[in-house]
């Protein structure tokens, strides 16, 4: 039996930034997560946004949440040692419909307290986004805007609150949740956990792990959505991220230039039957192909390198009705954050949820510290955490240096983003346990070439450092449990 | 800064007989390779059929690659393996990564072997699920001829190419079942020699007219969806494993910010593989070394 303070169930983006404030209170953290690995879910499928707030209504937690994070954003993704790009974004309107929607988050944003709002002329459009189809009449700029990779972001937190003492316990999955006395008593498939506040940042499945203990009040009822990556070769030909507001009444095309130069198209919007979980589908595609010829005509689409699909997290109340519980409303619009007695619960977190993360993760930390009666500060917390080196983007020197002292990082492993033997080590000391797992923590593999060309290497040492895996060299090593257990990772 | 008249990137078919012919026309040659050995692709294929019109003999892609790697390293010619190529620069340099540190080279004409690349499955963006068992054949090759692993038992073949038609024999003669070889056109691509010694001789069947449109299957691919394009059927072809040989495309990276005019600079060859796709090897190293020796005859510049 495992005794913690506090219980994070579910290891996404949320979970992690969950767990990395609670580490700043003086308390025990235990992070319990299905998977392999962290961020593999909703995090993983994502387009990456970081969004300014102007699309939220004043006075809603989301406009809230979002204003704050997106200023304070740059000093995140430094402490946090995360690639972010503020690229800014245009919105562009191809009529009259548009041009209302635009002017109204133009108003929206400027109460919102969105720094540097402007409305583009169509020329200044043209100027701003080459690519952009002429046919677009008015344009929304807002600087603020900015792009990261939502797991490099998730990693990181998880790293962070790992060094700063949460237990993270991979491939373990909560079947069984009872409440007694002030105690939550959490049954997994490996060992019973005890705990006394339980936060749910269990994505999907956020609505079931609330049911263990209550009455059905909120479901999650997913849609589906398509996406297409543009391959590097295009880098810096599209400039801000763009969406597209669409004259008739449906998801409009937001296009994305990662952080990485890649260049993301999507998402549709569909049923989530359309697919099964994790699968494109053919209708989305082509949806969104045809939305790419209207509203970025000379975007060669030829350089497509992957496609890739995901669920958004819809919530809607429920109530039963011939012993069925079934949604009486549409989509709940704001954040839902439920402190249910010691059981706080996000559910259906959509966008902006990733920009809000932190922020969330605060919250609910906040609210952990309610149930657990004021617990005090943790004076070694350390809010900084040191990425793995990305050699491609040193300078010659440092690189040449750096090489000296360790000849793995001069063997380059992933031809398409010069990926180095000495990343990839350090990728599957902290944590990956997968090829997935390498690209999301280096990119090897995530280039034109899909792995094609360095799978069998990254693969090799994968198997070669799990047999010789180190006993202690983890992040976060800080309990008395054998590191197995903590990790289940060697 | 080092220098050297001649820098050769790629240690494949084309890099290895153009260094070769740079050397015996008394250039200084600087062959970089990334891999731990020379040979390229070549060191993938165990098949047959290699070396036939160039050298008059049937001889497998390790052999062929063994032969002209044994001439390459009694030539005057230098071969750094273990290194990669990061950029070209106008100025006439490279920027070198091995273990053995990061580097600057300068050199006179550098010539381009990297080969190509596979179209992926990502590319081709056949909607359905991303399971384990989805990859090109020049993967599988890797995996199987050079790591000893199984790629796969019941392979499912996307495209008629030569690529194809090889993976379809190299599946078959080692006794699993080829579920299909499916090709969008109306015939069977590749070189006729190749469709009678891969596809007859193992009864392989063959699915014309047919596309791949969804991929099936949770964490290791079970099966694919095809369409017949004349009558527009669908039907689901078990399988665990989809070897996609769709294409190839000249791997042209490096030179990708040198071109501002569209126009390669007058230093700069592209050579094999990397120039155009070629049919057979016996090309490559001919024209390779066509490029060699002319340019290990140029005149030395002021």
């Amino acid at each position: 039996m495992l005794y913690t303070d506090a219980a994070v169930i579910g290891a996404g983006v949320l979970g992690c930034f969950t767990a990395r404030a609670l580490t700043e209170l003086e308390i025990s953290v235990t992070v319990i997560e299905e998977k392999e690995d962290v961020c593999t879910g909703i995090t993983r499928a994502n387009t990456g946004i970081i969004y300014t707030g102007c699309d939220n209504r004043p006075g809603s937690r989301k406009a809230a949440m979002c204003v704050k994070a997106n200023r304070e954003f740059d000093q995140l993704a430094r402490g946090l040692d995360v690639r972010f790009s503020r690229c800014g974004s245009v919105m562009a309107a191809f009529g009259p419909r548009g041009e209302d929607v635009l002017r109204r988050k133009y108003r929206q944003g400027l109460s919102n307290g969105v720094p540097g709002l402007r409305l583009l002329s169509r020329d200044e459009l043209a100027e701003a986004e080459p690519l952009l189809s002429r046919d677009a009449v008015l344009g929304l700029y807002a600087p603020g805007t900015g792009t990261v990779e939502p797991w490099e972001l998730g990693i990181a937190a998880f790293e962070n609150a790992s060094a700063n003492g949460a237990l993270f316990r991979l491939n373990e999955k909560v079947i069984h949740m009872e409440r007694s006395g002030s105690r939550f008593i959490l049954e997994t498939d490996r060992e019973t956990i005890l705990a006394r506040t339980v936060i749910n940042c269990a994505g999907l499945s956020a609505d079931a792990v609330r049911e263990m203990l209550r009455v059905p009040a909120v479901r999650i009822f997913p849609t589906g959505a398509d996406y297409i990556v543009l391959g590097d070769s295009l880098k810096g030909q599209i400039r801000h991220v763009i969406f597209h507001e669409p004259e008739e009444k449906r998801k409009g095309l937001t296009i994305v230039p990662a952080v990485d130069g890649s260049i993301l198209a999507g998402p549709t919007e569909r049923s989530a039957d359309l697919a099964p979980e994790g699968a494109t589908c053919a209708e989305g595609l082509e949806e969104l192909r045809k939305l790419c010829a209207e509203v970025v005509p000379d975007l060669p689409l030829t350089e497509q390198i992957r496609t890739f699909s995901a669920l958004r997290p819809n919530p809607r109340s429920v109530q039963r009705e011939n012993g069925r519980w079934v949604p009486v409303d549409h989509s709940i619009r704001d954040f839902l954050i439920l402190n249910e007695d010691g059981l706080i619960s996000l559910i259906g977190i959509k966008t902006p949820g990733l920009t809000c993360a932190a922020e969330l993760g605060r919250f609910c930390a906040s609210l952990a510290a309610g149930a657990l009666s004021g617990p005090g500060r943790n004076r070694h917390f350390n809010p900084r955490r040191t990425g793995i080196p990305r050699v491609h983007e040193m300078k010659e020197n440092d690189r040449a240096a750096l090489i000296r002292t360790d000849p793995d990082f001069g063997e380059i492993v992933c031809q398409c983003h010069d990926v180095t033997a000495g990343e990839i080590r350090e990728a599957i000391r902290r944590g990956a346990v997968t090829p997935d797992g390498v690209k999301r923590r280096t990119g090897a593999g995530m280039g034109v070439c899909q792995g094609c060309r360095c799978i069998s290497r990254v693969q090799a040492m994968l198997t070669g450092m799990r047999k010789n895996a180190p006993q202690t060299d983890s992040p976060g090593h800080s309990g008395t449990e054998k590191p197995e257990e903590r990790h289940g990772i060697y | 800064m080092e220098y050297t008249d001649i820098l050769v990137i790629g240690g494949g078919a084309a890099g290895m007989a153009a260094a070769l012919a740079a050397s015996e026309a008394g250039r200084r040659v600087l062959l970089c390779e990334k891999e731990d050995r020379p040979g390229g692709i070549l060191n993938r294929c165990t098949h047959r059929g290699f070396g036939r019109a160039f050298l008059g003999r049937d001889l497998t892609g390790q052999e062929y690659a063994g032969f002209f790697a044994e001439r390459l390293y009694k030539s005057a010619a230098e071969v750094r393996t273990g290194v990669t190529v990061l950029s070209l620069s106008q100025d006439r340099t490279a920027l070198l990564s091995g273990r053995k540190g990061l580097f600057r080279i300068k050199f006179r004409f550098c010539i381009l072997a990297a080969g190509c690349l596979e179209k992926t499955p990502g590319s081709l963006g056949i909607p359905g699920t991303r399971p384990a068992g989805v990859l090109t054949a020049g993967t599988a090759q890797l995996l199987e001829n050079t790591d000893g692993l199984i790629a796969g038992y019941r392979p499912v073949i996307l495209g008629s190419g030569d690529v194809g038609l090889i993976m379809a024999r190299q599946f078959a003669e080692s006794g699993r079942e080829v579920v299909a070889l499916i090709e969008q056109k109306d015939q069977v691509g590749g070189l006729l020699r190749n469709r009678r010694e891969c596809l007859e001789p193992y009864r392989i069947p063959v699915l014309l007219h047919t596309a791949a449109v969804e991929i099936l299957g949770r964490d290791r691919i079970t099966g694919v969806r095809i369409r017949d394009l004349e009558t527009g059927f669908t039907r689901i072809l078990h399988c665990d494993t989809l070897i996609t040989a769709a294409g190839l495309i000249p791997d042209r990276t490096l030179c990708r910010d040198l071109m501002p005019a569209g126009r390669l600079p007058d230093w700069l060859r592209l050579c094999g593989n990397c120039e155009s796709i070629h049919d057979i090897v016996d090309s490559v190293t001919r024209e390779a070394m066509a490029l060699g020796a002319s340019l290990g005859q140029e005149a030395p510049r002021k």
